[in-house]
């Protein structure tokens, strides 16, 4: 039997090291650290004996866990496994209604199956989901349409509220342009 | 031509059950060989799969593209393991482990010291197996489950962090905390100790 060897090293490592802490000394046995990483750990256990020894045992253990061999599928594990599934797609089919037939049947020979399909059943989840936010947009929508739709502003009453701003404007305007101008700082310092 | 397991899940997705077949083909010697070393039980380890590859299959229309199929395949089959073990402890049932008495080596079970004196290559590999395995039972699940990702299934960090939902620094902490605890439990077990 192949031996797994017990090797005493000095165990003076309880202390971290500086560059290599021991889980970094695992991933990098499983090559799992960015390159310049790996190579300042490869230059770190030529310098250190104890890292160095760690991960030799590391290695060591890795080697002999994957001695472990797997253990061969059974001959009929696939037929069974596609049996099981043929299974279940005739049981959701027993359980589709009528009008779900006949809407795949339509669809299908539409050759519009997947979009369609996708479509409905997402509307059908967001609703059965999303029901108040739904309701409530919904029936936002319809308030705003049926508002938009019985406003009607008559053209005399909108004539003069143009006009009415017209005027405004300009009486702004004249008011503007009388006003008095500044008196710069040099009228005041002028002598009288 | 190699086809990728997300793009024969999208024909899956689609009703395609010929793709559906060659992912069970591609996945089904390793994913028997995780379970099996998660739970110890071959027959229940088929089982386990079975229930996996259904669990892939119904679930199928919900599978995005964005996500790694093998990091979905192996959370499924984990919290199935993980809801077996769970069982079996409410249920009592006991693990070789349980049955040796407290103090006493697992290993140094009479079945163990029967085999020592079988000559056979093959006995003694078998021999070698059930103590590996008997030893990672032994492990904290999250790091059985590490371990095993890594060394048997060839998983990167990343893809392990993923399916525990930790980050991958921990991975690497809980791989390293197994590989010692492995180390000791094999020394403990006394296979050949020089």
């Amino acid at each position: 039997m192949e031996t797994y060897k017990r090797v005493e090293f000095p165990d003076a490592h309880n202390s971290e090291c500086e560059i290599a802490s021991r889980d970094e000394l695992s991933a990098y046995i499983d090559k799992e650290l960015p390159a310049w990483k790996r190579h300042l750990i490869r230059r770190h256990l030529k310098k250190c004996d104890v890292c160095a020894n760690d991960v030799q045992r590391l290695q060591h253990t890795d080697n002999f866990l994957r001695h472990a061999g797997d253990v061969d599928v059974s001959d009929g594990f696939l037929d069974s496994v596609m049996t099981r599934v043929c299974e279940v797609v005739q049981h959701q089919r027993q359980q589709e209604s009528l009008w779900t037939r006949i809407r795949r049947g339509v669809e299908v020979s539409l050759g519009w199956l997947p979009p369609l399909s996708t479509l409905s059943g997402k509307l059908r989840y967001n609703i059965r989901t999303r029901s108040p936010v739904y309701i409530s947009i919904l029936t936002f929508a319809v308030f705003t349409m049926v508002g938009v739709t019985l406003y009607q502003p008559s053209g005399d009453k909108f004539g003069e509220e143009v006009r009415e701003l017209d005027s405004e404007k300009l009486i702004s305007f004249e008011v503007i342009q009388q006003e008095p101008p500044k008196r710069l700082l040099t009228t005041y310092l002028q002598p009288k | 031509m190699f086809v990728s397991d997300e793009d024969l899940m999208m024909k899956c997705r689609k009703g395609d059950r010929g793709a559906f077949e060659l992912l069970v083909r591609r996945y089904q010697n390793p994913l028997i060989n995780y379970i099996h070393r998660f739970i110890d039980d071959y027959h229940r380890a088929e089982d386990l799969s079975q229930e996996t590859f259904l669990r892939v299959f119904k679930s199928a229309s919900r599978y995005k593209p964005t996500a790694s199929f093998k990091s979905w395949l192996y959370t499924i089959a984990t919290n199935l393991c993980r809801n077996e073990v769970r069982n079996r402890s409410r249920r009592n049932t006991c693990f070789l482990e349980e049955l040796v008495e407290e103090g006493e080596d697992v290993y140094h079970t009479e079945i163990m010291r029967d085999t020592r004196y079988l000559p056979d290559v093959l006995l003694e590999k078998k021999e070698q197996r059930q103590i590996i395995r008997k030893a990672l039972t032994q492990l904290p699940d999250n790091q059985r489950i590490a371990l095993t990702l890594v060394t048997y299934q060839d998983l990167r960090y990343e893809e392990v962090a993923e399916i525990l939902g930790c980050s991958v620094g921990a991975v690497k902490a809980l791989i390293h905390r197994a590989r010692q605890k492995m180390k000791k439990l094999l020394i403990k077990a006394g296979i050949g100790e020089s």
